[in-house]
């Protein structure tokens, strides 16, 4: 296990470079730079804009420009960034608990709810109760993500005023008090429900179908023929190896998260990496832009490992050698 | 790109299912407006006395960067806060005129000296006193070498600044500190938009101590803990999201009456809803949503003409950067009849009410309506909705269909074609410069796409390095408040993008700066001409100043607003519902 571990993580390493190098070439294509918004008749000099972009090496052929910031990379230096004069790790790390936050709550979110609905329709197959959750499910499939925020802050926020819209702090509350946290959490709650919600309904399913191919299995039958009383049935045996599989999802679940908050995170105004990221690409912020990518590639490249590393974890029919 | 699209796909759809939403909502009691006033006067006879207390959330709808000192700011959203922490020496009046704000001013043209002497009890908000030497200080940080914003042409004007910005002295010569009150600054050249011109915010010198310049932008005194001389102070900075101010009790022009202002980032999107349900007291409203925002029972509208304007540009020639010139060497759109016969086509009122709830104001030169420079309308050429007009026009300039394609051909015979640009970005844009296009081609005039409509910056990409493909342009510039046309429309202007190179422009424009325009009637009148001609020549075919829509919430009283902000003398802002 040691050594596939280790091997996948060799394997990374011309993965993650070769992103880099589609990344960096792409975002040197679009368009325009971070000056290019700077047109200002009132400060009329195209030579100051001129002597920027020498000094940001913008005119270098684009090798150079990757060699740069490659060698910058891998010394941990991921630059500067030109909109907001910080570091870019420091602005990046100034947003990233938010966007944790997030992914934490929509997990957890997403595995009590899709446990619950699972196991509902998981036992009372092709019932009206079933028929439900099923409808549910498709809807919650078929929604983009944007169009459930939008309902949801149509409905929550602004027609029953239960959380707020947007932000993910109230105004006039010291940090590190009760009020603190409620706060926190209650921004947190809609913008992790949107987030969750295809997770949700992919798990339910997942549960559901599972739980009933394993209710025909023999070890069931077995434990029916020896007069297990139903609910001991589907609470120790169906759902415990049922659950399994989807555990191991947490892995992918991380980087779909993280990705899936770039749009969230614009529509509910919460400061977060995505939200981060849309703005630089807006502003042409190369640096910052090439940062979140790189964080993002390297969180699904580990997601994916976790997820595999799991698998093999919790069952022994698979052997990672 | 695919995320980029992804979210103005995003945009299109909340915008679309939102208002949809809210209409629903209103349409119960269509017959109350919500009252809009035009200008600037807004009294509210009937609020009662001003309170004590409350606080006022304040929406802005894209996210700052947080850099809170007015020597290196760069965004609008920046600007909106510091607006409430930090005062200027010199004000701006509805006018556009500038006036004396901390300090007074004495304009000395004979010796080419200005003289600020500050007001008595301004105080920093860490209670240190505004002195003369936060203002030399300022203008050090500016004109330093290292100095990294594009601000240098505030101060270049004072003498020695030049000496002090390329390293060759170790101060800046012009500036002369009098005593803690006074400062004598001597200028290489004094003119009549100087005062507009010359940076009036000071630096706290003391608070700055010991940061080198080049990483002031990036120090916690700027960052973090920002502080100015305004009327609010900053207690809480959620980067990203929200800014919470407090009041300053020690505000120089008396306490303001509100406890605090939330300075808050908002999605687009959301902002009828907001306001609605009281989250938002007061925010700039996208035009899409002004119908729904007017049906609102708690909003009062303020509607300004904005110190912007659209318009539409020929390419006359192209930029020579060798010698910093324009040269007008395209002889396509060289003929004045065919540029002015393109302007009568248009039905720039039809593109207003169609695509921006009316929201604009037609002008006919590039002066914001509120101006004092602004030429009165019965001395310009008015480009009014007249397809016949253009038809004739276009006929004497030679412009007739000779092969019978239903597509009128140059005076030479060739077949000719308009290729149009525009920016993308709104849902709105698409249709617009189809608006546009039909409008020419119903006077037989060949427009087309050119290739479709471009993102903004290859929008900007292609029209500054005047790619050959580019002929007629939409653009939009936004304007200082100073009348100069300088920067915008010399034949070495980099920014005058229809190339379009006029020495009697020149002259008129060099003379609306010169000792003369000191006197006022004579400065106006030369800018008058120069509209004038402008007017005539028609480089570009101006369509409108957009109109800003302020929402406040009602309770919110003694709203001020003009051409440029929603935020004068917010000491004087109270709300109704205030607990005494």
């Amino acid at each position: 296990m040691l050594v596939y571990t280790l091997r996948r993580i060799a394997i990374m390493i011309p993965i993650i470079f070769l992103v880099s190098v589609v990344v960096f070439f792409l975002a040197n294509m679009m368009p325009g730079d971070a000056l290019s918004g700077k047109i200002d008749p009132l400060n009329s000099d195209p030579q100051y804009i001129a002597d920027m972009r020498e000094k940001l090496g913008l005119n270098d052929p684009i090798y150079v420009q990757y060699g740069h910031w490659i060698s910058g990379f891998l010394q941990g230096d991921f630059g500067q960034s030109f909109v907001h004069k910080l570091p870019v790790s420091e602005l990046v790390l100034s947003r990233l608990p938010n966007t944790i936050l997030l992914a934490v709550i929509a997990m957890f979110i997403t595995y009590i709810v899709a446990f619950l609905m699972g196991r509902y329709a998981g036992r009372r197959p092709n019932t009206t109760g079933d028929y439900g959750v099923q409808i549910l499910n498709y809807l919650a499939l078929a929604m983009p993500s944007f169009v459930a925020a939008l309902l949801l802050i149509y409905f929550v926020s602004f027609q029953l005023g239960w959380l707020p819209a947007s932000g993910s702090i109230g105004s006039g509350i010291e940090p590190g008090t009760w009020d603190y946290i409620v706060s926190k959490i209650k921004h947190a709650v809609l913008p992790s429900l949107c987030l969750g919600l295809l997770p949700i309904a992919s798990y339910t399913q997942f549960l559901r179908n599972d739980m009933i191919e394993s209710a025909q299995k023999d070890y069931v039958r077995t434990a029916r023929a020896k007069g297990t009383p139903e609910k001991k049935i589907y609470n120790k045996h169906i759902l415990r190896n049922s659950v399994i599989p989807i555990v191991t999802l947490l892995g992918f679940d991380l980087a779909g998260i993280i990705g899936g908050s770039v749009i969230i995170e614009t529509i509910f105004t919460y400061p977060g990496v995505g939200q981060l990221f849309i703005d630089s690409i807006s502003n042409r912020d190369y640096t910052v832009v090439m940062a979140i990518t790189m964080l993002l590639t390297v969180m699904t490249l580990i997601g994916n490992l976790i997820a595999d590393i799991l698998y093999a974890a919790v069952d022994p029919r698979i052997r990672l050698d | 790109m695919k995320k980029k699209f992804w979210f103005l796909l995003t945009l299109l759809f909340t915008l679309s299912i939102v208002l949809a939403a809210c209409a629903d909502n209103s349409s119960g009691d269509g017959e109350k407006d919500a009252e809009s006033t035009k200008g600037s006067d807004t009294e509210d006879a009937d609020a009662g006395e001003p309170k004590k207390g409350g606080k006022v959330t304040f929406a802005f709808t894209s996210p700052f960067q947080g850099i809170l000192e007015r020597g290196l700011y760069e965004g609008e959203d920046d600007d909106l806060i510091l607006n409430f922490m930090m005062d200027s020496l010199v004000d701006t009046n509805d006018a556009l005129e500038p006036e004396p704000g901390m300090a007074d001013y004495v304009i000395d043209e004979e010796n080419n000296t200005v003289t600020f002497t500050i007001k008595d009890g301004i105080k920093w908000h860490d209670g240190e006193p505004l002195v003369a030497e936060d203002i030399a200080y300022a203008y050090e940080v500016i004109a330093h070498p290292d100095y990294p914003a594009t601000r240098f042409s505030n101060v270049s004007m004072i003498e020695g600044a030049q000496e002090y910005h390329d390293g060759k002295a170790d101060s800046i010569s012009g500036i002369e500190i009098v005593d803690d009150k006074t400062v004598v600054l001597t200028l290489t050249d004094i003119a009549p938009n100087t005062m507009s011109n010359l940076w009036s915010y000071p630096m706290p010198k003391h608070y700055y101590e010991g940061i080198p310049v080049a990483e002031l932008a990036e120090s916690d005194q700027v960052r973090k803990n920002p502080i100015g001389t305004g009327p609010f102070k900053v207690t809480n900075i959620v980067p990203g999201e929200m800014v919470e101010l407090e009041k300053n009790a020690d505000y120089w022009q008396g306490e303001p009456y509100l406890d605090g202002v939330v300075y808050k980032v908002v999605d687009a999107s959301l902002a009828t809803g907001l306001l609605e349900n009281g989250e938002v007291d007061l925010m700039a409203i996208p035009s899409s949503q002004y119908k729904e925002i007017k049906e609102l029972d708690n909003i009062k509208l303020y509607e300004e003409a904005s110190l912007g304007y659209s318009y539409i540009g020929f390419k006359l020639g192209h930029w020579d950067k060798e010698n910093e010139v324009n040269v007008m060497d395209n002889p396509k759109f060289q003929d004045k009849k065919l540029r002015q016969a393109m302007a009568y086509a248009l039905d720039r009122q039809g593109m207003l009410d169609s695509f921006s709830n009316g929201l604009g104001e037609l002008i006919e030169a590039p002066m914001p309506p509120v101006s004092w420079a602004k030429a009165d309308e019965s001395e310009l050429t008015t480009y009014s909705y007249d397809p016949e007009k253009a038809k004739e026009l276009l006929d004497e300039a030679g412009y007739v269909d000779t092969n019978d394609d239903g597509w009128r051909e140059d005076p030479e015979g060739n077949e000719f074609t308009v290729n149009f640009d525009a920016m993308s970005g709104s849902d709105i844009s698409e249709p617009r410069a189809q608006y546009i296009l039909q409008n020419w081609q119903d006077v037989g005039i060949n427009a087309k796409l050119n290739g479709g409509l471009k993102e903004f910056n290859l929008f900007y990409d292609v029209v500054e390095n005047d790619d050959p493909s580019v002929e007629v342009f939409m653009g939009a510039w936004g304007l200082a408040s100073d009348p100069d046309p300088t920067g915008l429309w010399k034949k070495d202007d980099f920014w005058n993008f229809a190339r379009w190179a006029n020495e009697e422009s020149d002259k008129l424009i060099e003379e609306g700066i010169s000792d003369k325009a000191f006197d006022k009637e004579y400065r106006k009148q030369v800018y008058v001409d120069w509209q004038k001609l402008v007017n005539e020549e028609l480089p570009n075919i101006f369509l409108y100043a957009p109109v800003d829509v302020y929402a406040a919430n009602k309770r919110l009283q003694n709203v001020h607003t003009n051409s440029f902000t929603s935020q004068v003398d917010t000491h004087l802002w109270w709300v109704t519902d205030a607990a005494e």
